[in-house]
């Protein structure tokens, strides 16, 4: 039996991961990658709060959270395939056309 | 464990049928687009707006619902506060469509994924303003912005790609914090539901410190989708980047949507917590309004001055959440139905000013507007006119309203930064209005002279200026539609 | 009330400056070398291969990957039908009916705009392809830069 705190500090950690990856990476992909990170660090919250409280809805929560991520990838690369194409590039620095 | 799951709840898809009217319209018009490229797109735009008006129809039917507070599973709420969310933002999308069919045929983008894209984007928008549980929020979270993702890159130029890669990459890392926000939650709680987390929170069998971390990431979220600073950066590059009539779409869409779904959350699920999250939204609010008003001035391009407008408007919006209870709701819900007006008005003029696709966008191409095109100039005199707060428009109205409920709930220092902030917003509106009728044009580029477009952005300014003149027209409903009941 | 939230305010206040702090000083004092070990997609040390040397790959495969992870990705939603499909009856087998029924429109669309032609698009379906040509606007930024 793995305790629930643990379990949420491990979560924590991946999502900080995640958090970090986000703002340190320059390449497209590899802030989708740490976006996937973040999500996968909710789907482990929620599984660990569904076992706690002996309710289903998280780990329905979690299916859906899967899915709706895979959608989300999808488009990701989708766009950054059209940034590719047209700049030969995906560092994030380097696509700099609208400055504030 | 498996069992509960098993009941399967009854099925009601009465309060759902906006949504499914939607959704339908929209499978019919991307198969029709897709079987038969040579549609015109005249017939896809008819279709559509058709759509909306039924969607429109059957969300009139459920302003009288009978019948429970939440069906489905207590998945969607059914009081009156959700189908005034829907009539104004199937009325933004019916704009949007046809900002979009004149622009896109004018620059020789047009594409038939542009309708359906709207649609679904606005059947998402719809079921926020509806959704009475967080996993249901986070789907229709989701529903529209993957939907303006794609509509923001749907343009083959190279900003409008650009722009869709930060908002897809930011939103993305938004709705990463909202979902860890929701986990979180559910784990103070035990629940998705609103209701039941309020319960929860009300009799504390819940835990306080994980439904205080719920309350300030999904405020993060939140703040990302309402274009709050400090989650504020995508905004002008965004709205920017987008082909205008997406931008005008997005700006108005998104917002309402976002705040509907804002308000329900903060107003029921986390309403034992009030006196914690005021003072979280009281800072935010006084923040954005500041920085949006401030930063606006030093912008060179009208579509990213009107994006950091748009930031300071979330601001005002947020200054009437922080009076909670019907007061607040009522007061955001007119800010919200004026602004929507006005920013679908002043993007409209943007596009038509710009003639064909993005070319004149600076400010510098509205100098001397008023020789060009004295209607032009005018339409968008009245927009800065009420999104500065200047009566007899709705803008003015609505500031009113915020700042009367702030006050009444005790947030008068909030006032006073609202107040010196729209003094210093009228700066920048009234220097684009400087521009339009003292100065000389400096090239001669003809705007856009298409009668029907004109027609449709007449449309907003008639509301905008009714809607100053005798806002009891819409008060009255407002007033009913500001009881959340859960 | 609200004293109760100093020692979080602090806290905040504490991780604010601090990374506010390093990140700050890291950029005064290092210096810019991008080198390609930095910019590398994988750090496992594995690199992206071009095959064969310099060619160009088919874009035809990200999207047909692309494609096939999101349909693959829609029957996680089988799995708990699948478990109790036998309590869940009638009423599971006509919402599991409905669930494929949208995700087959979904493929009737890719279907029909072509996203599952392998060879040269036709010159028919030139309207509905992603938008891949560069407007001569676009074109002199790349140049540019």
């Amino acid at each position: 039996m793995i305790r629930l705190p643990l379990v949420l500090f491990f979560s924590a950690v991946l999502f900080s991961t995640g958090v970090y990856g986000v703002l340190a990476r320059r390449n497209a992909v590899l802030v989708l990658m740490s976006i996937e990170l973040m999500l996968n660090a909710v789907n482990v919250n929620l599984v660990a709060f569904s076992q706690f409280w002996h309710d289903i809805t998280g780990q329905v929560f979690a299916l859906f959270v899967i899915a709706v991520a895979a959608a989300e990838v999808g488009i990701g690369l989708a766009i950054v395939i059209l940034i590719y194409r047209n700049r030969e590039t995906i560092n994030v620095d380097e696509v700099n056309l609208l400055k504030w | 464990m498996l069992a509960q799951f098993l009941i399967h709840p009854p099925i009601q898809l009465g309060p759902i049928g906006p949504e499914l009217v939607l959704t339908g319209t929209a499978i019919v018009v991307l198969l029709g687009a897709a079987f038969n490229p040579r549609i015109g797109h005249s017939t896809l735009l008819l279709v559509s707006l058709l759509g909306l008006a039924g969607a429109a129809l059957v969300s009139i039917g459920l302003w009288d619902w009978g019948g429970e507070l939440t069906v489905l599973a207590g998945m969607v709420a059914t009081d009156r506060f959700a189908v005034v969310a829907r009539l104004i933002l199937l009325g933004i999308a019916a704009m949007g469509l046809v900002y979009g069919y004149h622009y896109f045929r004018r620059s020789g983008e047009a594409r038939a994924e542009f309708y359906p894209l709207v649609l679904f984007a606005t059947a998402g928008m719809t079921l926020i303003a509806a959704a009475a549980d967080l996993i249901l929020v986070f789907l229709a979270l989701e529903i529209l912005s993957l939907s303006l993702y794609v509509l923001t890159g749907i343009s083959a130029r190279l900003s409008s790609v650009e722009g869709s890669m930060k908002y897809f990459l930011l939103g993305a890392f938004s709705s990463a914090f909202f979902l860890y926000g929701v986990a979180m939650a559910y784990g103070a709680t035990g629940s998705t539901r609103l209701s039941a987390i309020a319960h929860a929170l009300a009799g504390q069998t819940g835990s306080l410190g994980l439904a205080l971390a719920a309350v300030a990431f999904l405020g993060i979220g939140f703040g990302f989708k309402v274009a709050a600073v400090p989650f504020h950066m995508w905004t002008p590059d965004v709205y920017q980047g987008a082909p205008t009539p997406v931008t005008a779409f997005m700006a108005a869409g998104t917002k309402v949507a976002a705040f509907a779904a804002l308000i329900r959350v903060l107003e029921t699920s986390f309403q034992p917590l009030t006196l914690d999250w005021t003072p979280l939204v009281w800072t935010i609010a006084a923040v954005t309004v500041v920085a949006g008003s401030l930063i606006a001035i030093a912008q060179t391009d009208i579509k990213r001055m009107l994006a950091y407008s748009s930031i300071a408007h979330a601001g005002f919006v947020l200054i009437a959440l922080t009076a909670a209870g019907q007061d607040g709701i009522s007061a955001a819900l007119f800010y919200l139905l004026a602004y929507a007006l006005m920013v679908l008005g002043a993007f409209g003029v943007v596009m038509l000013v710009s003639a064909r696709g993005e070319g004149r966008t600076s400010l510098a191409s509205y100098a001397g507007l008023y020789r060009r095109s004295r209607l032009l100039a005018g339409l968008l005199t009245l927009f800065l006119l009420s999104l500065a707060g200047i009566p007899p428009t709705a803008g003015f109205i609505a500031k009113v309203n915020v700042f009367r409920a702030a006050v009444a709930a005790g947030h008068w220092p909030l006032v006073l930064v609202g107040v010196l902030a729209s003094v210093v917003a009228a700066f920048f509106y009234i220097r684009v209005m400087v521009l339009m009728y003292m100065q000389e044009p400096q090239d001669d580029a003809e705007p856009d002279r298409s009668p029907w477009p004109r027609v449709a952005v007449a449309v907003p300014a008639v509301l905008t200026l009714l809607f100053g003149v005798f806002p009891g027209i819409v008060l009255g409903v407002l007033d009913k539609a500001a009881i959340l009941r859960w | 009330m609200l004293s109760e939230y100093l020692p979080i305010a602090v806290l905040a206040t504490l991780a604010v400056l601090f990374g506010v702090a390093s990140l700050g000083v890291s950029a005064l004092l290092r210096p810019n070398r991008p080198t390609r070990a930095k910019l590398a997609p994988y750090e496992c040390g594995i690199e992206p291969a071009r095959l064969p040397a310099g060619e160009r790959f088919p874009v035809k495969f990200y999207v047909v990957a692309m494609l096939f992870i999101i349909f693959d990705i829609e029957t996680i939603f089988l799995f708990p039908w699948a478990v109790g499909f036998r309590q869940l009856g009638l009423f599971g087998l006509a919402e599991m009916a409905v669930f494929i029924a949208l995700v087959f429109v979904a493929y009737v669309y890719v279907w029909k705009s072509g996203g599952l032609d392998w060879r040269e698009p036709a010159p028919r379906r030139a309207a509905a392809a992603p938008p891949t040509a560069l407007e001569p606007e676009a074109r002199e930024v790349v140049r540019a830069g």
